[in-house]
């Protein structure tokens, strides 16, 4: 096993990937958000429930990799109990962190060890989509609304 | 065999030999393609078919040796039942366009197979789409054969045109093209045969098979990008208007209208793909070199190879039937979703695909959203199997 892979899929990403916490759906949820990588069929469904700008419930299901489902798994720690405008600042951290230009090494950008598990996407440029799919879906769909 | 291939003399950026399990994405390239595609631009580079100078008639000259080349290949009557094109994807949508849509009209309907890559699938969907035509998609039977009852009973209501794969790209199912078509020309229904993952692996014979068309692409047969070839027989081609008009294709040409070269000149309209065109047949002549029985032969071995190997592994689901199949394995192994899996080889050297492979109808027919896949070319070995597997090993294991 080399160290590039087990940097890829550390400790918590795969067990972010398995983790159900999250996992089903909401029947009254205020924003329903399809994520979907056109290039490899991995797909999301975000249920968000919105009070006040508040993130007061998150659940997800559908189909992706171990990247994507863990990065998913971690999107809805990240804003669960978050007002809309605080959350913000956790995507862009976020987006950093995986972003191989960005002049910040990870470590300066945030100290959150489960954001940080991504940062080898820098290297796996490829995997990167993976790692974003459902933060850009929010985003996109946040903006929108 | 890999010695003809320069780019297995070389290392990956991590240092491995490159296990290359992709060739029906796209093959390797033999030395000989490439040195014949340089020695073109550095030696006798012009455009066809316009200057009377050397080298533009030498050029000339070499883009219609192919072009006989590739008649002989496929087996057609005629050098002018051979167009050149950008590829296997242009060559259908040029049929799609210019032949059967303009005898479409609102109620028609045009058949394809569930197998079928997108390329084999889209260029018909949206002419249908245009016209108001229904695309009959035709059902494969539970391992993935096309089930040809209902496919002709689809023919007998009076379909305009059938568009089939003679090797799918996922399943790496090889359909009875010959019997397909003579029963689809029981209906008076013309077909088109997408060959793209047949011509580097065993014979095409268009007579033999008696396809009305049959498209495929340079860059799957050991040729370069960007260059693929549409056949199609004469009273056919003839009878298409061209999907492009310009230079090259013109016999004359006033401010009320123009007139047009015979086939196959008046459907390869603008400067055509030269260098790409006189690769190609480095790469035929390479192809035949070796023998396509030999090659049949060795990769036929390999797959069934493959798939013993990968069956022996509990954690491993093989899609598709196991006769008659051409060298591609798609699969999935439990629990492993097929871009770690792909990431994961990566890292070893080993290139697989993962994803939909451009077939999402199929996929939704296996009811998976991706699959691994493996395929193979005359350079593959059963040590780039055993590695294959190996890593099939390791990676279960770590994933799990």
């Amino acid at each position: 096993m080399n160290e590039r892979i087990k940097a890829l899929y550390k400790t918590h990403i795969i067990e972010k990937a398995k983790d159900e916490t999250h996992t089903g759906q909401l029947t009254d949820a205020t924003h329903v958000i399809e994520a979907y990588n056109p290039l490899c069929g991995d797909q999301f469904t975000l249920y968000l429930k919105v009070e006040d700008d508040v993130v007061k419930e998150l659940k997800f299901n559908g189909y992706g990799c171990s990247i994507s489902k863990a990065s998913t798994a971690v999107l809805a720690e990240s804003i669960l109990g978050k007002s809309l405008t605080d959350f913000g600042k956790v995507w862009s951290d976020f987006m950093e962190i995986v972003n191989e230009n960005a002049k910040a090494s990870p470590e300066q950008i945030s100290n959150n060890e489960y954001l940080l598990a991504f940062a080898a996407a820098r290297e796996f440029p490829e995997r990167k989509t993976c790692a974003t799919l459902s933060w850009e879906a929010l985003a996109k769909a946040l903006i929108t609304h | 065999m890999t010695n003809h291939f320069p780019i297995f003399s070389k290392h990956t950026p991590l240092g491995q030999p490159l296990i290359y399990l992709d060739s029906a994405a796209s093959t390797q390239k033999p030395q000989v393609v490439i040195d014949t595609i340089t020695d073109f631009y550095t030696n006798e580079y012009a455009s066809t078919g316009r200057g009377s100078y050397w080298p533009a008639n030498a050029a000339s000259a070499k883009y219609e040796q192919v072009r006989h080349q590739v008649a002989s290949f496929l087996n057609a009557k005629s050098d002018r039942e051979i167009v050149f094109t950008s590829g296997t994807t242009d060559a259908i949508n040029k049929v799609a366009r210019s032949f059967v849509y303009p005898t479409l009209s609102p109620g028609d309907c045009v058949v394809t197979t569930t197998m079928e890559h997108h390329s084999n699938y889209l260029p018909w969907q949206q002419i249908c789409k245009e016209k108001k035509c229904e695309l009959v998609v035709a059902p494969l039977n539970q391992n993935g054969i096309l089930n040809t009852l209902a496919l002709e009973a689809q023919l007998a209501k009076g379909a305009k045109f059938l568009a089939l794969t003679a090797v799918s790209n996922v399943l790496g199912t090889q359909n009875d093209v010959t019997a397909i078509v003579s029963l689809a020309h029981q209906y008076d229904v013309p077909v088109l045969v997408d060959a793209a993952q047949a011509v580097a692996h065993y014979t095409i014979d268009v007579q033999a098979w008696d396809c009305d068309f049959l498209v495929f692409s340079g860059h799957k047969c050991y040729g370069s990008t960007g260059v693929g070839v549409l056949y199609g027989k004469t009273d056919y081609l003839a009878e298409m208007q061209p999907a492009n008009y310009g230079g090259g294709m013109v016999q004359k040409v006033n401010t009320i209208d123009s007139s047009f070269r015979p086939i196959p000149h008046k459907h390869e309209a603008g400067t055509p793909n030269v260098a790409g065109v006189i690769g190609l047949g480095a790469a035929l002549e390479f192809l035949q070199k070796k023998g396509l029985e030999n090659v049949y032969e060795h990769e036929q071995a390999l797959t069934v190879y493959a798939l013993n190997q990968l069956a022996a592994m509990d954690s491993v689901t093989i899609y598709g039937s196991v006769e008659q199949r051409g060298p591609v394995i798609s699969f999935n192994l439990d629990g492993v979703h097929p871009h770690d899996l792909s990431t994961f080889l990566n890292e070893q050297g080993i290139c697989i695909r993962a994803g939909h492979h451009c077939a999402q109808p199929l996929m939704q027919w296996l009811d998976v959203a991706a699959t691994a896949r493996v395929s193979f070319g005359m350079y593959n070995t059963k040590v780039d199997i055993d590695q294959l597997v190996a890593g099939l090993k390791s990676a279960y294991q770590f994933f799990r």
